[in-house]
C-alpha cells in the first residue's frame, strides 16, 4: 500500500485549516465572543453550527479556534526542536564536560511529573498563549536532547567530519554545515511528530479548564459544551465540531510523520526479507 | 552486569535527583500566581474577617519567610510527615492513598490487559511486517493513537451511554448506594467504559515499540543465520526473534507501571471518576499546596524507583548491557 496519497490528503487537510485559521476575521467578521443570536439555537442558514449556550455563533468559535490551536502547536513544536537540536548538536560534538553537564541534568529533572509540571507551570503563563507555548517547547525538547545527542555522536566520528577539521574548518562550520544537514530529517519528523503531541496536550490542557478559559480554542469549546451539558442534552452541533477539527488535524499531521518517517528512516518501514 | 559501584552511584544520583525534584516542586507550587483563600473561597475573599485570614496562614506556617517554609518542609518529609490539606483538613498521605485505590480500579487492569495485547499484537505485526494484515494493524493504531484520549472518551460516552444507553455516563456507582451499600458489580459496571478506552490507549503505545524492535531484530545477523541453519520459522519466532525484541520493553514496561500513580486526568474528567488525576487538578484549582506537594512527592518517588529498577532489570536480562561505561 502506498502512503503518497495519504499524504496528500493530510497535507491538503492541514492547509485547509491553516488557510481557515488565517482567513479567520473574514469568514465570521463578527467575532468568536459576540452574542449573536438566541442560547443554544441548532444550525441553519444564519449559524452554520448553530450557536451555544450564550448565544456566541459555534462556527465563528471554530474558525477562530483554529488560530490559536495551531499557533500553539506549531510554536511550541518549533521551540522544541529548536532547542533540542541546538543543545544536542553542541553536546554530542564537544563532548566531554558539557555533554556530561548537560546528560546529568537531564537525568536529574528527568523524575518530576512533566504532566503534572506543565499543568502547575501554565498557571504562571495562563493568558498568554505566546508563554505558554515556550514553556511546553522548553519542558518537549528534554527528551528530544537525547536523541538529537546519540544521533550526532555517531556523525560527529564519521571520516568527512575529520576531513573537514583537517582543514581547518571552525567548529561552528562542522556544525553547521556538515552535521546540521545530516540530522535535518529526524529533525524535521521530531518537528511534526512535536507539533502533534504538543497540538493535542495542548487542547488537553484547555479541556481539563486549566487555562484562561477567555481565549477561546477548541479544548476550551469542548470543556464548555460538555460541562454545561451538551453531551446530556444531545446537542451534537455544539460539541462534535470542535472535536473532529481537532481529529482532522492530529490525524494529518500523525499520517505527515509517518511518512516523512518512512521515508527517512527505512529501518522503520515495510521489512522487506 | 551491573556493578556494585555503579549501583552506589547510580543510588547518589537518584537521592540527589529527589531533592532537586522536591525543592523545584516546592518553589514552584509556592510560587503560584493565587493562594486557596483568593482561589477557593472567591466570593467570601473580600468579607473575610481579617483575622479569620492571618490565623488561616499562621496555623499552616504561610507567614514564615519561604527558606523557612521550606526547611520545615523538608525536615517534616523526612519524618515521613506529608502535611494537612488546605480544604480539607486532613492529613495528606492517607486522602491520596484514597484517591489512588479509586484510580487503581481504573489504571490497573488496564495496563496490564494493555501491554498484554500491545506487546502480543506488535510482536505478531513486526514478526509479519510488510504483510497486508500487518499494515493494516498499523494504520488503525496510528489513527487510535493521533485522536486525543478524552475525545475517544466523549464519543465513547455519547456513542455508548449517551444514545445506546448500555453503560451509566459517568460517575462510580449508581444512585442505589445510598440504600445497599457498595457492589463490587455496580462498581465494575461503571468502570468498564474507562478500562477498555484505557486499555486501547496503553496498548498502541506498546504496539509501536514492540513492532519496531520486531522489526530491526529481524534485520539482524543472528536470525539471517538461524534461517541459514535451516531452523524452522517457529523456533526463530520463540528462541531467537521474540526474547531479543522484548528488551526494550523492560524499560517501558516498568515506566509504565510507576505512571500508574499519575492517575489519569482526562479519562477521570470525562467519567467523573473520583481518582487521582481528578483530585490533581481539583487541589490546583483550589492551591492546595500540601496536596500538590504530596502528589508530586509521589509520582517522583515512584518515577526515581522506576529508573533504578529499569537499569537494574535491563541489564539482568541483557547482559551485553553494561551499565556505567557510558554509552
Amino acid at each position: 500500500m502506498s502512503r503518497k496519497p495519504i499524504l496528500w490528503i493530510s497535507l491538503a487537510v492541514l492547509c485547509v485549516f491553516i488557510g481557515i485559521a488565517l482567513a479567520a476575521p473574514l469568514i465570521a467578521p463578527l467575532g468568536p465572543t459576540a452574542i449573536t443570536g438566541k442560547p443554544l439555537q441548532p444550525p441553519d442558514t444564519r449559524h452554520l453550527l448553530g450557536t451555544n449556550n450564550i448565544g456566541q455563533d459555534i462556527f465563528a468559535q471554530l474558525v477562530f479556534g483554529a488560530r490559536i490551536t495551531l499557533l500553539f502547536g506549531f510554536f511550541s513544536a518549533l521551540f522544541s526542536v529548536l532547542i533540542s537540536t541546538s543543545v544536542g548538536i553542541v553536546i554530542g560534538y564537544y563532548g566531554g564536560l558539557v555533554d556530561e553537564i548537560v546528560c546529568r541534568a537531564i537525568d536529574i529533572f528527568m523524575p518530576i511529573p512533566m504532566f503534572v509540571l506543565l499543568i502547575v507551570l501554565t498557571t504562571f503563563f495562563s493568558p498568554q498563549i505566546l508563554e505558554v507555548s515556550l514553556l511546553m517547547g522548553f519542558l518537549g525538547s528534554i527528551y528530544g536532547i537525547r536523541i538529537m545527542r546519540s544521533q550526532v555522536l555517531s556523525i560527529a566520528r564519521m571520516n568527512y567530519v575529520e576531513g573537514a577539521k583537517a582543514i581547518g574548518a571552525s567548529d561552528f562550520h562542522i556544525m553547521y554545515r556538515h552535521i546540521l544537514p545530516n540530522v535535518m530529517p529526524l529533525v524535521m519528523v521530531k518537528f511534526v511528530s512535536a507539533s502533534q503531541h504538543l497540538l493535542v496536550m495542548g487542547v488537553g490542557l484547555s479541556f481539563i479548564g486549566l487555562w484562561d478559559t477567555s481565549i477561546i480554542d477548541w479544548g476550551t469549546m469542548i470543556q464548555n459544551a460538555y460541562s454545561q451539558g451538551g453531551l446530556a442534552l444531545g446537542l451534537w452541533w455544539w460539541i462534535l465540531p470542535p472535536g473532529i477539527a481537532v481529529v482532522c488535524v492530529s490525524l494529518s499531521l500523525a499520517l505527515i510523520g509517518y511518512s516523512l518517517e518512512e521515508t527517512f528512516n527505512p529501518r522503520v518501514g515495510v521489512n522487506r526479507l | 552486569m551491573i556493578s556494585g559501584n555503579y549501583l552506589m552511584r547510580r543510588l547518589c544520583y537518584s537521592g540527589a535527583s529527589f531533592f532537586v525534584c522536591i525543592t523545584i516542586t516546592f518553589f514552584l507550587l509556592h510560587l503560584m500566581p493565587g493562594d486557596y483563600i483568593t482561589n477557593y473561597l472567591l466570593s467570601l475573599s473580600n468579607t473575610l474577617p481579617k483575622e479569620a485570614v492571618q490565623q488561616f496562614y499562621h496555623q499552616f506556617g504561610l507567614d514564615l519567610p519561604l527558606t523557612d517554609q521550606y526547611l520545615l518542609y523538608i525536615i517534616n518529609i523526612l519524618q515521613g510527615q506529608w502535611g494537612y490539606s488546605y480544604a480539607y483538613g486532613l492529613p495528606v498521605f492517607p486522602m491520596i492513598t484514597e484517591k489512588l485505590c479509586w484510580s487503581l480500579v481504573l489504571i490497573l487492569p488496564a495496563t496490564v490487559l494493555g501491554i498484554l495485547t500491545g506487546t502480543i499484537v506488535g510482536a505478531w505485526s513486526g514478526w509479519k511486517s510488510g504483510g497486508k494484515l500487518d499494515l493494516i494493524l498499523f494504520n488503525i493504531m496510528i489513527v487510535i493513537r493521533a485522536i486525543p484520549e478524552f475525545w475517544w472518551a466523549i464519543m465513547a460516552v455519547m456513542v455508548f451511554s449517551f444514545y445506546l444507553s448500555w453503560f451509566p455516563l459517568g460517575g462510580y456507582t449508581s444512585i442505589s448506594v445510598l440504600s445497599t451499600g457498595l457492589s463490587i458489580p455496580d462498581v465494575l459496571y461503571h468502570a468498564i467504559l474507562p478500562i477498555a478506552l484505557m486499555t486501547f490507549f496503553i496498548a498502541t503505545g506498546n504496539y509501536y515499540v514492540m513492532r519496531n524492535s520486531m522489526i530491526s531484530v529481524i534485520g539482524e545477523d543472528y536470525i539471517t543465520t538461524a534461517r541459514a541453519k535451516g531452523l524452522d520459522e517457529q523456533g526463530i519466532l520463540w528462541r531467537h526473534a521474540l526474547k531479543n525484541a522484548l528488551l526494550p520493553m523492560v524499560t517501558i514496561t516498568t515506566f509504565q507501571c510507576a505512571a500508574i500513580v499519575a492517575g489519569n486526568v482526562f479519562v477521570e474528567t470525562v467519567f467523573s471518576w473520583p481518582g487521582i488525576g481528578l483530585l490533581t487538578s481539583e487541589a490546583l484549582t483550589m492551591r492546595d499546596l500540601p496536596l500538590l506537594e504530596g502528589i508530586f512527592l509521589l509520582d517522583t518517588l515512584l518515577t526515581i524507583v522506576a529508573m533504578v529498577v529499569a537499569d537494574i532489570l535491563s541489564s539482568w536480562v541483557d547482559p551485553r548491557i553494561r551499565m556505567g561505561n557510558d554509552e
